[in-house]
């Protein structure tokens, strides 16, 4: 963030020269411009990317087909194309894409561990672990047992998956949260406990997934690739309502995870309830996961890349980072999904799959730049 | 009297060890009261209880005649301010560092009253240079500085420096103890500091508290400084000489 301003030349203020009252304003009005600008200009580029992703796709329609379709012109198949596929596909870019990335941007200041993510809590395999029950052993709903290829078409409930997915995620956050209750939620306990009953669900999944016939395999496993093409207005609507109140909940309490940022010991003797903030702040940030997750499936990487880009730009001031990370984590979303469609030739990739090829190179870039630093 | 403490009692599980051992303790009005003793011996355990991080098991804590035991988290860090053993900052300019420590006050915003509440302290400490950069740049002294900025800024009647020279050259030593030196006479801030240096202890402090496996084995002004006392509590030999009208500790070894 400030660490470009030169000592005192900012506001052309010479170091030495004792300042007036008009110092923090001056300092104030400029952080204040700097916010603004940087959220207008993330808000500019997700508005673009928002018809870049409306506007391409396999169905090859021309721009003008797209606007006409947009304001329900045009044939009923391009109309269905923009209104049924692609604006719900949108909307759950902006919504997942800024919960995760807020979700993550909020378990790294808790947890004081800068590779925190939603992953760290196990929620992700949780959410594995309840999808791959529900369609290996309920064969994707409940209306029918058995695992047959029938049971995949006939009569299988479309939200019973996402619903056994979220189920297990929020056992995982309150078993996570509730052993870490026993030694005052300190970060590196919720850590190792997230790790461990993280390892417990991959294990049951594979245990699961041995027993599972070829089509419950696949079934399953293409269930864990993340897919914005699973998004209905219905589900955009239970991920927008999370999302929001969560996000505005951490936005209204940004100061404290600013406190945060000065060590538990520091923060408790500036009045901040610090085991009840991480304990209230985790629950919420593994809900806004395990909700996002349950509807679109695996999203790897979006919680741990924007946040960190943001950070190292903006710096960790949570008044910007919460709707920076916001705002970035839509951005990536949609580009992740503009390219999955757009390189899948005819059929799109899983977005989970691109978030993650974006990733790996980012964490290498992250560990590098760091030993570097460390030298 | 501004702290009064009495048959403090502490242990971290209910079947360990006490750590805290009836402690007494008594702290006036602007007094810089020195807390000394080996490492282990409880000192930043005390230092939990006084600001609230711990809770004790028993005994009571009362500032200016307030149960500090019963005292709301906010109303008690608008009294009592904390400069840690190990100072951690997030990314933050140094701004927005010290704003932090207005939270007590502010709650959700902050308002022009906290920000004009930073600058007088900036200014007071002479960091008005240093306002606009990212902590993360800044020197171990200068951090140091940082932090004690933020818990001034809290506008505390008593503060409370966990071995705050501990990483520092002689220099930046020297800067701190001046400083905490300035809050107790210019501002009337209440002093607990623990330190190493017997010297610098002696140097700085109105009143000694000598902690001993958990408990305070001798309180008072500088007549507690004998050669007995410094070997009881640090099994250390010791002299100790007049130089100049000033107590001078020697080590004899």
């Amino acid at each position: 963030m400030p660490r470009a301003n030169p000592p005192g030349g900012l506001c052309g203020i010479r170091p030495g020269v004792k300042l007036s009252i008009i110092m923090s304003s001056k300092y104030l009005d400029l952080n204040r411009r700097k916010r603004t600008t940087a959220l207008i200009l993330l808000s500019a580029v997700m508005i673009v990317l928002v018809f870049v992703c409306l506007f391409v796709g396999s169905s090859h329609m021309t721009l003008a087909e797209c606007f006409d379709a947009l304001f329900k012109k045009g044939s009923a198949s391009q109309i269905r194309i923009i209104w049924n596929i692609r604006i719900p596909r949108v909307l759950a870019a902006v919504i997942a894409g800024a919960g995760l990335s807020v979700s993550g941007l909020i378990m790294q200041t808790d947890l004081n561990n800068p590779m925190a993510s939603p992953s760290t809590l196990g929620v992700s395999n949780a959410a594995v672990f309840g999808a791959n029950l529900s369609i290996i052993a309920f064969a994707g709903g409940f209306l029918s047992t058995g695992n047959n290829v029938n049971s995949y078409t006939v009569g299988a409930d479309p939200f019973a998956t996402s619903f056994m997915a979220f189920v297990f995620s929020a056992l995982s956050v309150a078993l996570v949260l509730g052993l870490c209750r026993l030694r005052s939620f300190q970060p590196g306990v919720v850590v190792l406990a997230g790790i461990a009953i993280g390892a417990v669900w991959t294990a049951a999944t594979t245990i699961l997934q041995f027993y599972a016939t070829d089509v419950g395999l696949s079934a399953a496993v293409i269930w864990t690739f993340g897919d914005l093409g699973r998004a209905t207005y219905r589900t955009d609507l239970i991920m927008a309502i999370v999302v929001i109140i969560g996000i505005a909940f951490f936005s209204v309490i940004s100061w404290r995870f600013n406190a945060l940022l000065s060590g538990d010991a520091a923060a408790k003797s500036m009045g901040i309830p610090v085991e009840r903030l991480r304990a209230i702040s985790m629950l919420l940030a593994s809900l806004i996961t395990a909700v996002c997750v349950s509807f679109l499936g695996i999203i790897g990487f979006v919680g741990i890349i924007c946040p960190h880009v943001m950070k190292k730009i903006l710096g960790q001031d949570h008044r910007l980072a919460i709707p920076a990370s916001a705002l970035s984590g839509s951005i990536l979303l949609l580009l992740a999904d503009t390219l999955s469609r757009s390189i899948g030739n005819g059929s799109a990739l899983p977005v989970g799959a691109i978030t993650s090829l974006l990733g790996a190179p980012f964490f290498v870039a992250v560990i590098l730049g760091r030993r570097r630093s460390s030298l | 009297m501004s702290l009064e403490i009495n048959d403090l009692r502490f242990r971290y599980s209910p079947k360990g060890p006490l750590v805290l051992n009836d402690i007494d303790m008594r702290l006036e009005d602007g007094e810089i009261g020195i807390l000394l003793g080996r490492n282990g011996s409880g000192k930043t355990t005390l230092f939990k209880n006084i600001i609230g991080i711990e809770k004790p098991e028993s005994g009571s804590m009362d500032f200016f005649e307030k149960d500090l035991l019963k005292m709301d988290r906010r109303e008690r860090a608008r009294l009592i301010a904390y400069v840690p053993q190990d100072i951690h900052f997030g990314e933050l300019s140094v701004f927005d560092t010290v704003l932090a420590g207005r939270i007590s006050y502010f709650g959700f915003r902050t308002g022009r009253k906290d920000e004009e509440a930073v600058e007088r302290i900036l200014l007071d400490m002479g960091l008005e240079d240093l306002a606009f950069r990212s902590v993360t740049d800044l020197s171990g002294g200068e951090r140091q500085k940082i932090a004690i900025a933020r818990a001034l800024v809290q506008e505390p009647k008593l503060l409370v420096f966990d071995e705050p020279t501990g990483n520092l050259d002689i220099a930046n030593e020297q800067l701190i103890i001046e400083e905490a030196r300035k809050a107790s006479r210019e501002k009337g801030i209440g002093i607990l500091i623990s330190l190493h240096d017997l010297n610098q202890a002696l140097a700085l402090g109105d009143r000694f508290f000598f902690i001993k496996a958990g408990r305070i084995v001798k309180s008072g002004g500088r007549e507690t400084f004998t050669e007995e006392m410094i070997k009881d509590v640090y099994g250390a030999d010791v002299r100790i000489a007049d130089v100049d009208g000033r107590k001078i500790v020697i080590s004899s070894v």
